[in-house]
Protein backbone atom coordinates (compact mmCIF):
# COMPACT_ATOMS: atom_id res chain seq x y z
CA UNK A 1 0.00 0.00 0.00
CA UNK A 2 1.25 3.44 -0.89
CA UNK A 3 2.06 5.70 2.06
CA UNK A 4 -0.50 8.36 1.12
CA UNK A 5 -3.24 5.75 1.15
CA UNK A 6 -2.26 4.76 4.69
CA UNK A 7 -2.43 8.39 5.78
CA UNK A 8 -5.77 8.91 4.06
CA UNK A 9 -7.30 5.77 5.57
CA UNK A 10 -6.12 6.65 9.08
CA UNK A 11 -7.23 10.28 8.73
CA UNK A 12 -10.74 9.35 7.62
CA UNK A 13 -11.09 6.62 10.24
CA UNK A 14 -9.73 8.93 12.96
CA UNK A 15 -12.18 11.71 12.15
CA UNK A 16 -15.08 9.27 11.90
CA UNK A 17 -14.11 7.63 15.19
CA UNK A 18 -13.85 10.98 16.99
CA UNK A 19 -17.20 12.18 15.64
CA UNK A 20 -18.88 8.88 16.45
CA UNK A 21 -17.61 8.82 20.03
CA UNK A 22 -18.72 12.42 20.52
CA UNK A 23 -22.23 11.71 19.22
CA UNK A 24 -22.54 8.62 21.39
CA UNK A 25 -21.21 10.54 24.39
CA UNK A 26 -23.88 13.22 23.90
CA UNK A 27 -26.67 10.71 23.21
CA UNK A 28 -25.98 8.93 26.48
CA UNK A 29 -25.45 12.19 28.35
CA UNK A 30 -27.82 13.34 31.06
CA UNK A 31 -28.98 16.90 31.65
CA UNK A 32 -26.72 18.33 34.32
CA UNK A 33 -24.83 15.07 34.70
CA UNK A 34 -21.99 16.98 36.31
CA UNK A 35 -24.09 17.65 39.43
CA UNK A 36 -25.96 14.69 40.98
CA UNK A 37 -28.00 15.20 44.16
CA UNK A 38 -29.68 11.95 45.19
CA UNK A 39 -31.80 10.89 42.19
CA UNK A 40 -31.67 14.38 40.67
CA UNK A 41 -29.12 15.89 38.30
CA UNK A 42 -28.82 19.56 37.52
CA UNK A 43 -26.59 22.24 36.12
CA UNK A 44 -26.32 25.96 36.68
CA UNK A 45 -24.76 26.99 33.38
CA UNK A 46 -27.48 25.98 30.89
CA UNK A 47 -27.93 28.58 28.17
CA UNK A 48 -24.86 30.56 29.17
CA UNK A 49 -21.59 31.27 27.43
CA UNK A 50 -19.68 29.55 30.26
CA UNK A 51 -21.28 26.16 29.57
CA UNK A 52 -18.80 23.56 28.37
CA UNK A 53 -19.07 22.22 24.84
CA UNK A 54 -20.35 18.92 26.25
CA UNK A 55 -23.03 20.56 28.44
CA UNK A 56 -24.11 22.74 25.53
CA UNK A 57 -24.41 19.68 23.27
CA UNK A 58 -26.41 17.65 25.82
CA UNK A 59 -28.73 20.58 26.55
CA UNK A 60 -29.32 21.09 22.83
CA UNK A 61 -30.34 17.44 22.54
CA UNK A 62 -32.27 17.01 25.79
CA UNK A 63 -33.58 20.48 26.58
CA UNK A 64 -33.09 22.95 23.75
CA UNK A 65 -33.99 26.55 24.65
CA UNK A 66 -33.36 26.06 28.37
CA UNK A 67 -33.27 29.25 30.43
CA UNK A 68 -30.31 30.48 32.48
CA UNK A 69 -30.22 29.69 36.20
CA UNK A 70 -31.48 33.06 37.44
CA UNK A 71 -34.70 32.53 35.48
CA UNK A 72 -35.21 28.80 35.97
CA UNK A 73 -33.46 25.80 37.47
CA UNK A 74 -33.98 22.36 35.97
CA UNK A 75 -33.61 19.18 38.03
CA UNK A 76 -33.92 15.89 36.17
CA UNK A 77 -34.38 12.36 37.55
CA UNK A 78 -34.11 9.11 35.61
CA UNK A 79 -33.77 7.00 38.77
CA UNK A 80 -35.57 6.80 42.10
CA UNK A 81 -34.06 7.57 45.51
CA UNK A 82 -32.68 4.02 45.66
CA UNK A 83 -30.88 4.53 42.36
CA UNK A 84 -33.17 2.23 40.35
CA UNK A 85 -34.36 3.36 36.88
CA UNK A 86 -37.85 4.86 36.86
CA UNK A 87 -40.22 2.24 35.47
CA UNK A 88 -43.59 3.27 34.02
CA UNK A 89 -45.24 0.07 35.23
CA UNK A 90 -44.49 0.89 38.88
CA UNK A 91 -45.97 3.27 41.44
CA UNK A 92 -43.80 5.97 43.02
CA UNK A 93 -44.42 8.54 45.73
CA UNK A 94 -42.67 11.85 45.10
CA UNK A 95 -42.57 13.71 48.42
CA UNK A 96 -41.46 17.28 48.66
CA UNK A 97 -41.18 20.28 50.94
CA UNK A 98 -41.36 23.98 50.13
CA UNK A 99 -39.55 24.65 46.85
CA UNK A 100 -37.72 28.01 46.99
CA UNK A 101 -38.97 29.71 43.84
CA UNK A 102 -41.89 31.68 42.46
CA UNK A 103 -43.49 28.56 41.01
CA UNK A 104 -42.50 25.04 40.09
CA UNK A 105 -43.75 22.09 38.11
CA UNK A 106 -43.01 18.39 37.94
CA UNK A 107 -43.26 16.90 34.43
CA UNK A 108 -42.99 13.32 33.21
CA UNK A 109 -41.14 12.58 29.94
CA UNK A 110 -40.03 9.53 28.02
CA UNK A 111 -36.28 9.08 27.56
CA UNK A 112 -36.02 11.13 24.33
CA UNK A 113 -37.73 14.02 26.16
CA UNK A 114 -41.31 13.94 24.91
CA UNK A 115 -44.53 14.02 26.90
CA UNK A 116 -46.13 10.63 27.42
CA UNK A 117 -49.59 9.73 26.08
CA UNK A 118 -52.06 8.83 28.83
CA UNK A 119 -55.83 8.62 29.08
CA UNK A 120 -56.06 11.50 31.55
CA UNK A 121 -54.10 13.84 29.23
CA UNK A 122 -52.12 14.93 32.28
CA UNK A 123 -48.44 15.64 31.82
CA UNK A 124 -47.37 17.59 34.89
CA UNK A 125 -48.22 18.75 38.38
CA UNK A 126 -47.62 22.42 39.11
CA UNK A 127 -47.17 24.18 42.44
CA UNK A 128 -50.57 25.88 42.08
CA UNK A 129 -52.23 22.47 42.35
CA UNK A 130 -50.52 21.55 45.62
CA UNK A 131 -52.77 22.10 48.67
CA UNK A 132 -49.89 22.41 51.13
CA UNK A 133 -46.70 23.71 49.49
CA UNK A 134 -44.69 22.94 52.66
CA UNK A 135 -45.36 19.19 52.52
CA UNK A 136 -46.74 17.55 49.40
CA UNK A 137 -46.94 14.18 47.68
CA UNK A 138 -47.42 13.32 44.03
CA UNK A 139 -48.17 9.72 43.08
CA UNK A 140 -46.54 8.71 39.81
CA UNK A 141 -48.24 5.56 38.56
CA UNK A 142 -49.81 3.95 35.48
CA UNK A 143 -53.35 3.76 36.94
CA UNK A 144 -55.42 6.59 38.38
CA UNK A 145 -54.66 7.45 42.00
CA UNK A 146 -56.34 9.53 44.68
CA UNK A 147 -54.74 12.92 45.29
CA UNK A 148 -52.16 14.36 42.91
CA UNK A 149 -51.53 11.77 40.23
CA UNK A 150 -49.01 11.91 37.41
CA UNK A 151 -49.65 9.13 34.86
CA UNK A 152 -46.74 7.12 33.45
CA UNK A 153 -48.57 5.72 30.42
CA UNK A 154 -47.00 2.34 31.35
CA UNK A 155 -43.85 3.07 29.37
CA UNK A 156 -40.69 1.13 30.22
CA UNK A 157 -38.53 4.04 31.32
CA UNK A 158 -39.48 7.58 32.17
CA UNK A 159 -37.85 10.70 33.56
CA UNK A 160 -39.07 13.47 35.82
CA UNK A 161 -38.11 17.10 35.39
CA UNK A 162 -38.60 19.57 38.21
CA UNK A 163 -38.60 23.17 36.97
CA UNK A 164 -38.16 25.91 39.53
CA UNK A 165 -38.91 29.32 38.04
CA UNK A 166 -37.40 32.49 39.49
CA UNK A 167 -35.50 30.68 42.26
CA UNK A 168 -35.34 32.61 45.53
CA UNK A 169 -31.54 32.69 45.49
CA UNK A 170 -31.38 33.99 41.93
CA UNK A 171 -30.17 30.61 40.73
CA UNK A 172 -26.84 31.00 42.50
CA UNK A 173 -27.26 27.94 44.70
CA UNK A 174 -28.43 24.39 44.15
CA UNK A 175 -31.06 22.69 46.26
CA UNK A 176 -29.71 20.11 48.66
CA UNK A 177 -30.91 16.51 48.82
CA UNK A 178 -33.07 17.41 51.84
CA UNK A 179 -34.74 20.19 49.89
CA UNK A 180 -35.35 18.18 46.73
CA UNK A 181 -38.26 15.74 46.54
CA UNK A 182 -37.67 12.08 47.41
CA UNK A 183 -38.77 9.50 44.82
CA UNK A 184 -39.76 6.26 46.54
CA UNK A 185 -40.98 3.17 44.72
CA UNK A 186 -44.10 1.74 46.39
CA UNK A 187 -44.72 -1.24 44.14
CA UNK A 188 -44.97 -2.60 40.61
CA UNK B 1 4.13 -2.42 10.22
CA UNK B 2 6.53 0.47 10.76
CA UNK B 3 4.93 2.19 7.79
CA UNK B 4 1.68 2.52 9.79
CA UNK B 5 3.12 4.30 12.84
CA UNK B 6 2.81 7.87 11.59
CA UNK B 7 -0.52 7.31 9.81
CA UNK B 8 -1.94 5.86 13.06
CA UNK B 9 -0.60 8.83 15.03
CA UNK B 10 -2.29 11.14 12.52
CA UNK B 11 -5.51 9.15 12.97
CA UNK B 12 -5.33 9.58 16.75
CA UNK B 13 -4.81 13.32 16.48
CA UNK B 14 -7.70 13.63 14.03
CA UNK B 15 -9.92 11.49 16.26
CA UNK B 16 -9.27 13.95 19.10
CA UNK B 17 -10.00 16.90 16.80
CA UNK B 18 -13.09 15.19 15.35
CA UNK B 19 -14.45 14.62 18.85
CA UNK B 20 -14.13 18.28 19.84
CA UNK B 21 -15.32 19.65 16.50
CA UNK B 22 -18.41 17.46 16.69
CA UNK B 23 -19.18 18.63 20.24
CA UNK B 24 -18.86 22.27 19.17
CA UNK B 25 -20.99 21.84 16.05
CA UNK B 26 -23.65 19.64 17.67
CA UNK B 27 -25.73 22.43 19.27
CA UNK B 28 -25.39 24.66 16.20
CA UNK B 29 -26.78 21.90 13.99
CA UNK B 30 -29.68 21.11 16.33
CA UNK B 31 -30.47 24.81 16.78
CA UNK B 32 -30.41 25.31 13.02
CA UNK B 33 -32.77 22.35 12.54
CA UNK B 34 -35.14 23.65 15.24
CA UNK B 35 -35.11 27.18 13.81
CA UNK B 36 -35.81 25.85 10.33
CA UNK B 37 -38.56 23.53 11.60
CA UNK B 38 -40.37 26.38 13.37
CA UNK B 39 -39.94 28.65 10.35
CA UNK B 40 -41.67 26.09 8.13
CA UNK B 41 -45.00 27.17 9.62
CA UNK B 42 -45.01 30.98 9.49
CA UNK B 43 -41.65 31.74 7.92
CA UNK B 44 -38.75 33.67 9.47
CA UNK B 45 -39.29 36.90 11.40
CA UNK B 46 -42.88 36.04 12.31
CA UNK B 47 -44.37 35.02 15.65
CA UNK B 48 -45.79 31.51 15.82
CA UNK B 49 -48.18 30.78 18.72
CA UNK B 50 -47.88 27.05 19.35
CA UNK B 51 -50.69 25.15 21.04
CA UNK B 52 -50.11 23.91 24.59
CA UNK B 53 -47.75 20.94 24.51
CA UNK B 54 -49.15 17.42 24.56
CA UNK B 55 -47.68 14.01 23.78
CA UNK B 56 -48.24 14.85 20.09
CA UNK B 57 -45.75 17.77 20.26
CA UNK B 58 -42.50 16.80 18.58
CA UNK B 59 -41.04 20.14 17.44
CA UNK B 60 -38.94 20.74 20.56
CA UNK B 61 -37.74 18.24 23.14
CA UNK B 62 -38.80 18.53 26.78
CA UNK B 63 -41.55 21.13 26.33
CA UNK B 64 -43.27 22.32 29.49
CA UNK B 65 -47.00 21.53 29.37
CA UNK B 66 -47.59 24.40 31.83
CA UNK B 67 -46.32 27.03 29.44
CA UNK B 68 -47.74 28.53 26.28
CA UNK B 69 -44.90 29.06 23.82
CA UNK B 70 -44.81 31.65 21.07
CA UNK B 71 -41.65 31.57 19.00
CA UNK B 72 -40.06 33.75 16.36
CA UNK B 73 -37.33 32.13 14.27
CA UNK B 74 -35.33 35.16 13.21
CA UNK B 75 -32.96 35.82 10.32
CA UNK B 76 -30.88 38.99 10.52
CA UNK B 77 -29.38 38.72 7.02
CA UNK B 78 -31.35 41.74 5.82
CA UNK B 79 -31.30 43.77 9.03
CA UNK B 80 -32.61 43.81 12.60
CA UNK B 81 -35.80 42.13 13.74
CA UNK B 82 -38.24 43.84 16.09
CA UNK B 83 -39.97 41.81 18.80
CA UNK B 84 -42.95 43.27 20.62
CA UNK B 85 -44.33 41.34 23.60
CA UNK B 86 -47.71 42.35 24.93
CA UNK B 87 -48.53 41.56 28.57
CA UNK B 88 -50.56 38.41 29.15
CA UNK B 89 -53.07 37.76 31.97
CA UNK B 90 -50.78 35.21 33.62
CA UNK B 91 -48.66 35.12 36.77
CA UNK B 92 -45.48 34.66 34.71
CA UNK B 93 -44.42 35.47 31.18
CA UNK B 94 -41.03 36.15 29.65
CA UNK B 95 -39.12 36.81 26.47
CA UNK B 96 -35.83 35.04 25.85
CA UNK B 97 -33.58 35.33 22.81
CA UNK B 98 -31.33 32.42 21.80
CA UNK B 99 -28.45 32.71 19.36
CA UNK B 100 -27.33 30.05 16.90
CA UNK B 101 -25.09 28.50 19.57
CA UNK B 102 -28.09 28.07 21.92
CA UNK B 103 -26.82 30.77 24.30
CA UNK B 104 -29.44 33.00 25.91
CA UNK B 105 -28.41 36.52 24.96
CA UNK B 106 -31.44 38.22 26.49
CA UNK B 107 -34.14 37.30 28.98
CA UNK B 108 -36.72 39.50 30.65
CA UNK B 109 -39.87 38.49 32.50
CA UNK B 110 -43.09 40.26 33.46
CA UNK B 111 -41.79 41.09 36.94
CA UNK B 112 -38.63 42.74 35.54
CA UNK B 113 -40.83 44.61 33.08
CA UNK B 114 -43.46 45.67 35.65
CA UNK B 115 -46.08 43.89 33.53
CA UNK B 116 -45.49 46.41 30.76
CA UNK B 117 -44.82 45.50 27.11
CA UNK B 118 -41.31 44.43 26.14
CA UNK B 119 -39.93 45.80 22.88
CA UNK B 120 -36.50 44.85 21.61
CA UNK B 121 -34.57 44.96 18.35
CA UNK B 122 -32.49 41.86 17.67
CA UNK B 123 -29.46 42.83 15.62
CA UNK B 124 -25.98 41.72 14.66
CA UNK B 125 -23.05 43.77 15.91
CA UNK B 126 -22.92 47.00 13.91
CA UNK B 127 -26.47 46.88 12.59
CA UNK B 128 -28.23 50.15 13.51
CA UNK B 129 -31.41 49.89 15.58
CA UNK B 130 -34.12 52.55 16.05
CA UNK B 131 -33.49 55.18 18.71
CA UNK B 132 -34.93 54.30 22.09
CA UNK B 133 -35.22 50.63 21.26
CA UNK B 134 -33.43 48.07 23.43
CA UNK B 135 -30.84 46.40 21.21
CA UNK B 136 -30.19 42.67 21.65
CA UNK B 137 -26.94 41.86 19.89
CA UNK B 138 -26.35 38.33 18.64
CA UNK B 139 -23.51 36.60 16.85
CA UNK B 140 -24.61 34.80 13.73
CA UNK B 141 -27.65 35.59 11.62
CA UNK B 142 -30.27 33.20 12.95
CA UNK B 143 -31.80 32.19 16.27
CA UNK B 144 -35.08 32.01 18.13
CA UNK B 145 -36.96 34.57 20.22
CA UNK B 146 -39.24 32.71 22.60
CA UNK B 147 -42.17 33.93 24.67
CA UNK B 148 -43.15 31.71 27.60
CA UNK B 149 -46.47 32.30 29.35
CA UNK B 150 -47.50 30.31 32.41
CA UNK B 151 -50.92 28.76 31.82
CA UNK B 152 -51.72 27.26 35.22
CA UNK B 153 -55.18 26.15 34.13
CA UNK B 154 -55.79 24.73 30.65
CA UNK B 155 -59.47 25.64 30.95
CA UNK B 156 -58.51 29.30 31.31
CA UNK B 157 -56.07 29.26 28.42
CA UNK B 158 -58.42 31.13 26.05
CA UNK B 159 -57.75 34.58 27.55
CA UNK B 160 -53.99 33.97 27.48
CA UNK B 161 -54.19 32.77 23.89
CA UNK B 162 -56.00 35.92 22.78
CA UNK B 163 -53.51 38.17 24.59
CA UNK B 164 -50.39 36.42 23.33
CA UNK B 165 -51.46 36.73 19.71
CA UNK B 166 -51.03 40.50 20.04
CA UNK B 167 -47.28 39.96 20.36
CA UNK B 168 -45.35 40.28 17.14
CA UNK B 169 -42.04 39.78 15.42
CA UNK B 170 -41.09 41.48 12.18
CA UNK B 171 -38.09 42.56 10.12
CA UNK B 172 -37.18 46.22 10.45
CA UNK B 173 -36.54 46.70 6.76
Amino acid sequence: MKPWIRYAVCAVLGLALGAGVAIQHVRTGVLGASRAIGPWTTGSDFGTARASAFTRAVVSLRGLLALPAHEARYYNAAVDSAGEPLDGRCRYRVSGRAIPGKWWSLTLYDHPGYLVANQANRFSVASAAVPNPAAWDVIVAPAEQAGLWLPTGRIDRFELTLRVYLPDDGGLGTMTRDRLPAIVKEGC
Amino acid sequence: MRGWLFPLLLGLVLAFLGYHLTLVQFPRVLMSLATHRIAKGMGYNAMFAAPLATDKARAIVRPSPDLAYSSCPFDLSNGPVLVDVEPAPAPYWSLSVFDSRTDVVYVRNNIDAGNQPIRVAIARPGQPVPDGMTAVRVDGTTGIALIRILAPDRAGFGAIDIARKKSSCKALS
